[in-house]
């Protein structure tokens, strides 16, 4: 009997060592609101968990270099939802791009409360303010298509589609014309795709090279397009190299056209400085920069190390560059001055994705 | 609604009460099989903790999926996306990939992913569930790391004529039909078992990723599948016994949208043809065993949102033969090879039309004492396979009576999990030079068991180790691709505990029955190096969750009750991010009457009956309280 109770005994131990290792539960992390809501800071979009989940928006402020992660459900009781593509500051009103949601969240920029839903989106990517009523907003649609939805901002709502080359992207506006990235989407494609932003027509079809996804306008009009090249089959390798392509809006011709040269990396997310005259992309494992003056492309990077997204603070001078570590927890967002110096580096979401300055 | 389920509710359990019903059929008395089993699983794995879903739990689950049936009666964690959506399981923290699911002895797990969707299982195909923890390459080859689903068949000879047709309305429009019919002589059995199972799963839920938290109907969740299973045995003369199954099945749904997502086009339809035969030829001497498979199984996924249209088929053969003889009196040695061949054709994912040829040698040593009190195994696997090395698996394991009322079982064994297809074919990122993901496995379970007149106990408890190294991870690399990689080492180890309590008085019976498990998961080798997931738990790998059963029966009435507890799961690698623990509770009612040369069963099942708000995957709703009622009627 004794032996019995011995090993009865050492049943009922081992279960209460084991589960004596047991940690506490698990605590949620606070969100903490600046005092002055989110207004002198940038926006950082997480894509949120691959597969499942929720992205969110975190805010860094520059004043105290404070992040506040998960602001939008925090304030709002509900989650964003997957994939959080973008976000975009226009009259006030923050338009936060839900990829996977199909919709497009509408918060007060200051205090991000909800101001409102776009639903009815099919892959939507990128919003930019037209003018107090409209606005666009670029989506890749159902399948070999690329389309910009006409928004009312009054109520949120879709009231017309204007049809673009494959896979809308990023927009810019220059005067009165809107020029939309065509990055093929799930397909490919080529063209910049130019919209008269009064009649919502489409002027012109500009062919630059392949798969273009990020543009940006430059310190004397001229419009810069990164073209990422096509990839063949299996993703091994480019059968069309990347390219980086400089259109004079004035005639919508293109005035250089500089191909990369790796078959192997395909250039990325281009942005560019506060002054409007130096342009940095992601290359093959590294931040180039570009002078707007310059005709070749530089052959070293000003930073060393690949990221998954790039963004330009215009108030702070810096770059933010995003690295997801391993797109299951919480990814990092590191600041570089222009010189390519690491600044600082602060948390982000699930898989930053996007900047958006304020 | 609400007020019919009441009624429903109020009705079943004055029926129940009442007590009135002619009857002399328990309906939990479990059937006993006569037979001795041939199959491995009983005969070579020892010192592994095991659990028997008999044919009276099988019986209340007919209707219901492998993935219902193990969610509320096993310890195995079962991954669900949601009323008729995908599910997989989980063994001790381990991954999808790494359960073995056996039909009959023979691997269901798909060559292009290696999971399989319990999901699409129905229950009532199986009369034995039996569940197999811990790593066991040594047996079962590839895949068998956190444990092993065997779901068998068998029919006695010589019972006659048997038939039953059960029909069901549920909850969401859920209806399902099965038949079966069984004729059992004296050399022969021929049965057929038909299932047929739509639903629209619209059920209504307060969407919390929505702005205030909206009334919502589930949208795009419809299914229809249907299936037959067809066997037949045949006792050739005294020694030898041939059987052939067949099984086929057609599955359409609908994949609904995640709570975040407003709308979902997507839709997955699955048909399969799966042919077994078996032949077995037992002797004083010796035992020969011969069995061949062919599985023929197409998926199609398609989603207009994001321009999918995926198809898919896979063909495999199983070859394999078994001789099991003695030298001594007390030892038994099996021999046996196994060739198994997979492919898949008809899919422009791949690079190539990829194909695989496995042949395995295996073999086991078994000595026992004279009472059989006592038996240790040891056992060994090598698995061949152009251009891959495959580790040589072994095992050992001993289990025992210790004093009079306890039983000792220990067991080592290393493990492997071979590289799906998808993980080294896929045509976007597949990586040829995966190595097999690999690892060791320990348990030591102890048990008390104990009878006294109509009065039965059993408390166990089992402490576990398992170490895997090469698990394969997909991660984006520098063109944004995802490509899988050999990165992660995880050491799961943790205590479960099971306790059954049954008591007979006149012809009352009570059972009670309650699991608890403790499963640490952590990650000791990250997929990026030092980053904040090392020594974190693996997401979704509850640390803690629980289970209790109540039964009581009397006569021909049986009610049950059964509770499962899941605690947190994180859900980011690096466990900032979580879900709640939740708990749910499943009551069933069942009357069965018996009539002259036939009986009438009429039951009630009720899911989730304190209304419990929860999610097994992040975002994806899960219903409140549903109901099934159903009547079968059978000779």
């Amino acid at each position: 009997m004794r032996k019995t109770q011995l090993i009865y005994a050492s049943i009922i131990a081992l279960g209460i060592t084991i589960s004596g290792c047991k940690k506490d539960d698990p605590i949620a992390t606070a969100t903490t609101t600046p005092a002055s809501g989110y207004t002198n800071g940038v926006f950082i979009t997480n894509e949120g968990p691959y597969g499942s989940g929720t992205g969110t928006v975190s805010f860094y402020s520059r004043s105290t270099g404070s992040v506040s992660a998960d602001i939008f459900n925090s304030k709002n009781g509900f989650p964003l939802g997957n994939v959080v593509q973008s976000m975009e500051i226009f009259n006030n009103k923050g338009y936060i791009i839900v990829n996977n949601g199909s919709k497009a969240e509408v918060v007060d920029a200051t205090s991000f409360a909800t101001a409102g839903t776009i639903s009815n989106l099919i892959n939507p990517r990128y919003f930019i303010g037209i003018d107090n009523t409209k606005g666009y907003l670029s989506q890749w649609g159902a399948g070999a298509t690329g389309e910009v939805k006409i928004i009312n901002l009054a109520t949120n709502t879709v009231t017309g589609t204007i049809n673009t080359g494959n896979g809308a992207e990023q927009m810019v506006k220059i005067g009165n014309y809107v020029y939309v990235a065509c990055s093929g989407g799930y397909v490919n494609d080529s063209v910049v795709t130019v919209i008269d932003a009064t009649t919502n027509a489409v002027v012109t079809n500009i062919n630059v090279g392949a798969n273009p996804a990020s543009l940006k306008t430059d310190a004397t009009g001229q419009l810069w397009v990164l073209c990422g090249g096509q990839w063949n089959s299996g993703y091994t390798a480019l059968v069309k190299t990347g390219s980086l392509v400089r259109i004079n809006p004035s005639n919508n011709t293109i005035t250089l056209s500089l191909p990369f040269a790796s078959t192997t990396a395909a250039p990325s997310h281009l942005i560019i400085d506060q002054n409007l005259t130096t342009l940095y992309y992601i290359y093959n494992g590294g931040v180039y920069a570009h002078a707007i003056t310059s005709s070749v492309l530089s052959a070293s990077a000003v930073i060393n190390r690949g990221f998954y997204s790039l963004g330009f603070d215009p108030v702070s001078h810096s770059i933010f560059a995003s690295d997801p570590v391993d797109y299951m927890s919480n990814g990092k967002v590191l600041r570089y001055q222009t010189s390519g110096t690491v600044v600082d580096s602060f948390a982000g979401g699930i898989i930053p994705g996007n900047f958006c300055f304020h | 609604m609400n007020l019919f389920k009441k009624i429903v509710f109020v009705g079943a359990v004055l029926l129940a009460l009442c007590g009135k019903a002619q009857t002399t059929i328990d309906s939990i008395h479990s059937l006993k099989e006569v037979e001795v089993s041939v199959l491995r699983s009983e005969n070579f794995a020892i010192g592994n903790k095991s659990e028997h879903l008999d044919s009276a739990l099988l019986n209340q689950y007919s209707g219901s999926s492998v993935a219902d049936l193990l969610t509320s009666e096993s310890q195995v964690f079962i991954k669900s996306y949601g009323l008729g959506s995908m599910a997989t399981s989980s063994f001790r923290g381990a991954g999808a990939e790494h359960t073995t699911i056996l039909w009959n002895g023979f691997n269901l797990q798909s060559p292009m992913n290696g999971l399989i969707d319990l999901s699409l299982i129905p229950s009532g195909f199986s009369n034995d569930v039996h569940l197999q923890y811990g790593g066991s390459g040594a047996l079962w080859g590839s895949g068998a790391v956190g444990g092993t689903i065997l779901l068998n068949n068998s029919i006695p000879f010589n019972k006659g004529v048997s038939a039953a047709v059960t029909t069901s309305y549920g909850s969401f429009s859920d209806r399902r039909q099965q038949t079966e019919v069984t004729i059992s002589r004296k050399r022969l059995v021929s049965s057929v078992k038909l299932f047929n199972h739509d639903a629209k799963n619209d059920f209504e839920y307060a969407n919390t990723a929505q702005f205030n938290h909206p009334e919502q109907k589930q949208n795009n969740a419809e299914l229809k599948e249907y299936g037959v299973l067809e066997e037949n045995y045949f006792q050739i003369n005294k020694h030898q016994k041939i059987n052939t199954r067949f099984w086929y099945q057609n599955n359409d749904r609908n994949i609904p949208p995640s709570m975040t997502q407003q709308v979902n086009a997507a839709n997955q339809k699955d048909e399969l043809y799966r042919a077994t035969s078996e032949w077995q030829r037992t002797g004083d001497k010796l035992t020969l065993l011969a069995r061949v498979a062919y599985f023929d199984e197409r998926l199609r996924y398609s989603d207009s949102l994001i321009h999918l249209d995926a198809m898919s088929r896979t063909k495999v053969t199983i070859a394999e033969g078994e001789t099991r003889f003695s030298i001594f009196k007390y030892d038994v040695i099996n021999i046996g090879i196994n060739n198994t061949y997979s492919e898949a054709i008809d899919t422009a994912d791949y690079i190539l039309a990829p194909a695989q040829n496995r042949f395995a040698l295996f073999a086991s040593y078994k000595i026992h004492t004279k009472n059989n009190n006592w038996k240790a195994v040891i056992s060994g696997r090598q698995e061949f396979m152009k251009n891959t090395t495959i580790p040589f698996t072994p095992s050992a394991g001993i289990e025992g009576k210790l004093l009079k009322y306890f039983t000792l079982k220990v067991n080592a064994s290393e493990h492997y999990h071979l590289p799906t297809f998808n993980d080294m074919y896929w045509s976007q990122g597949g990586n040829p030079n995966l190595k097999p993901e690999s690892g060791w496995s320990e348990e030591v379970s102890v048990m008390h068991k104990l009878r006294y007149k109509a009065f039965g106990w059993e408390l166990g408890a089992t402490v576990f180790n398992r170490n895997i190294d090469n698990w394969i991870i997909w991660l984006p690399g520098s063109s944004g691709l995802w490509s899988p990689a050999n990165v992660m080492k995880v050491w799961s180890r943790g205590v479960e505990y099971k306790l059954n309590v049954s008591c007979t008085v006149n012809k009352w019976k009570v059972s009670l029955s309650g699991l608890y498990n403790y499963v640490l998961s952590s990650v000791e080798k990250t997929t990026t190096g030092n980053d904040a997931s090392l020594n974190k738990q693996l997401i979704y790998v509850p640390i803690q969750n629980a289970q209790g059963s109540f039964t009581i029966a009397y006569k021909g009435t049986s009610v049950s009750y059964n509770h499962a507890y899941t605690g947190y799961r994180f859900t980011s690698s690096d466990n900032t991010e979580f879900l709640k623990p939740y708990s749910v509770g499943n009551l069933h009612i069942a009357q069965t009457f018996n009539l002259k040369s036939s009986y009438l069963r009429l039951f009630v099942q009720l899911n989730n009956v304190w209304k419990e708000k929860y999610q097994v995957i992040a975002y994806r709703a899960m219903p409140l309280m549903s109901y099934q009622v159903g009547i079968t009627l059978g000779i």
